[in-house]
């Protein structure tokens, strides 16, 4: 498992279990799960107003205002049409499944509900791609404040579309395991040609970004891609999406496997030292104990 | 082993030996008190000189002896930033656990990585030689086991990068 996931395992495996049910002739039970995803993503679903056979899947995003001025709506609207009803209070988007009228494609439906979060994060990236396909220049550039204190930016240029991520590493150690990683990274590029170019700069924002709010701190990384046509085009700009938009949870996450390894090693070492160390006492004598089970005590 | 890597485990080796010729010591400042010399430090003739063995600047040994303890504290090669980081989370790993290791100390001495203090008591329960042994078997062992972890941190990364760049 080195790449994750971008879809929603439990909110299909949920959706999937109630639709088979439901198509088997089961009675409809009511529903309330709330799921948690990257990004303090939360999905909610549950039943709409006590009616069993509706489904409501509901997302909160904390940046879903500045996902909405790149135009997060028509691509929601465009990839769910008339699922889309009026949010729930306390979530920004909520799709509804209606377990009388299942769509034809239910299996492609739960899929694309499992999607969401990614969904509601494409529409920045297609936006700027779609910028550099027009050769529109002219574009401020888009910030997305999509964790606490991380930072996403996308710039489009007639050539090209940069996206740079600021990533806060919680701890010291993160910051030089994460820089082991970028090293690799930028020089990942030698082993596939298609690959965008990507820099890495530790403290100092890159060029882009100075003179901007973006923070110079000791635990901040930022990360750039040099995204090409041949990553926005029309053809590839969905798989570009979907690595991008998983690009920090990656790292983060192999960051954390790491020191998951380097912890059962040392735990592993430590026995190992320990048994060295044990070697040092001299054995003690152990009783001996005759046929029958008695302790053999020798007088003498 | 590396040409100069035997000599330093040889003089380690032979200065522990010398070295640990402990006895039970009472205190001569507190009454009824007997508390490892080369720690408390009260009383100047009860000390011995200490060695310093070093292999190179930054990987040496320094061996404090006294009547009934002997101090023995390890800097451990740390030629970059990572390995740093790993001997420093290994140190810590260890010294939580000292209560099992008996006769590892739980702070390091300044300037050092980690501390081993071996008293009279230690000596008189377990084998001298096999204790000298032990402290050669972690010096050993801890650059091996660093360098190592190393290599895998690294490999990892460039599997996991060249992965996520494979799929553009």
């Amino acid at each position: 498992m080195i790449l994750l996931d971008i879809n929603n395992r439990v909110v299909e495996e949920t959706l999937t279990v109630k639709i088979k049910n439901s198509q088997t002739g089961l009675k409809n039970e009511s529903i309330d799960i709330t799921v948690a995803d990257f990004d303090g993503v939360l999905y909610h679903i549950s039943n709409v107003n006590g009616d069993k056979s509706k489904i409501r899947t509901s997302i909160s995003l904390k940046f879903y205002k500045q996902l909405q001025e790149h135009g997060a709506d028509e691509l929601l609207r465009r990839e769910y049409g008339s699922h889309l009803i009026t949010p729930e209070p306390g979530y920004n988007v909520s799709v509804l499944l209606d377990l009388e009228d299942i769509p034809q494609d239910w299996q492609g439906f739960v899929k694309k509900l499992g999607l969401l979060k990614r969904n509601c994060f494409a529409s920045v990236f297609e936006k700027y791609f779609d910028f550099q396909e027009k050769g529109d220049e002219g574009q401020k550039r888009a910030v997305i404040p999509y964790r606490d204190d991380e930072t996403l930016y996308v710039e489009a240029k007639a050539d090209r579309v940069t996206v740079v991520f600021s990533t806060r590493f919680r701890n010291e150690d993160d910051v030089i395991l994460g820089k082991v990683f970028m090293q690799e990274l930028k020089e990942g590029l030698r082993a596939s040609h298609t690959a965008p170019p990507v820099l890495f700069s530790h403290r100092e924002p890159p060029m882009e970004l100075q003179n901007t709010d973006a923070k110079v701190d000791n635990n901040v990384g930022y990360v750039t891609f040099v995204l090409f046509p041949r990553h926005t085009s029309k053809a590839t700009r969905d798989n570009t999406i979907n690595l991008i938009h998983m690009f920090r949870h990656y790292l983060h996450y192999h960051i954390k496997c790491s020191k998951a390894y380097i912890q059962s090693r040392m735990r592993a070492k430590t026995s190992d030292f320990l048994k060295v160390l044990n070697r040092a006492r001299p054995e003690k004598a152990t009783d001996k104990k005759t046929m029958s089970g008695r302790v053999f005590v020798r007088r003498d | 082993m590396s040409a100069t890597l035997k000599p330093y485990l040889t003089a380690v080796r032979h200065t522990l030996t010398a070295a640990m010729c402990l006895d039970n010591f009472s205190s001569q400042v507190v009454e009824r008190h007997n508390k490892p010399e080369v720690e408390v430090r009260c009383s100047k003739e009860l000390l011995l000189t200490p060695v310093v063995i070093s292999r190179n600047e930054k990987e040496k040994v320094l061996i404090e002896s006294s009547v009934n303890s002997i101090r023995i504290s390890i800097a451990v090669k740390q030629a970059d930033e990572i390995e740093k980081i790993l001997c420093k989370k290994f140190m810590r790993f260890m010294m939580m656990r000292a209560e099992n290791f008996i006769v590892l100390r739980r702070k390091p001495m300044e300037g050092y990585d980690i501390s081993f203090l071996i008293t009279n008591f230690h000596t008189e329960q377990m084998y001298k030689h096999k204790l000298v042994d032990f402290v050669i078997h972690f010096m050993e062992e801890i650059d091996k086991e660093i360098s190592e972890m190393k290599l895998a941190v690294n490999a990892r990364a460039r599997i996991v990068s060249e992965e996520f760049l494979k799929r553009f």
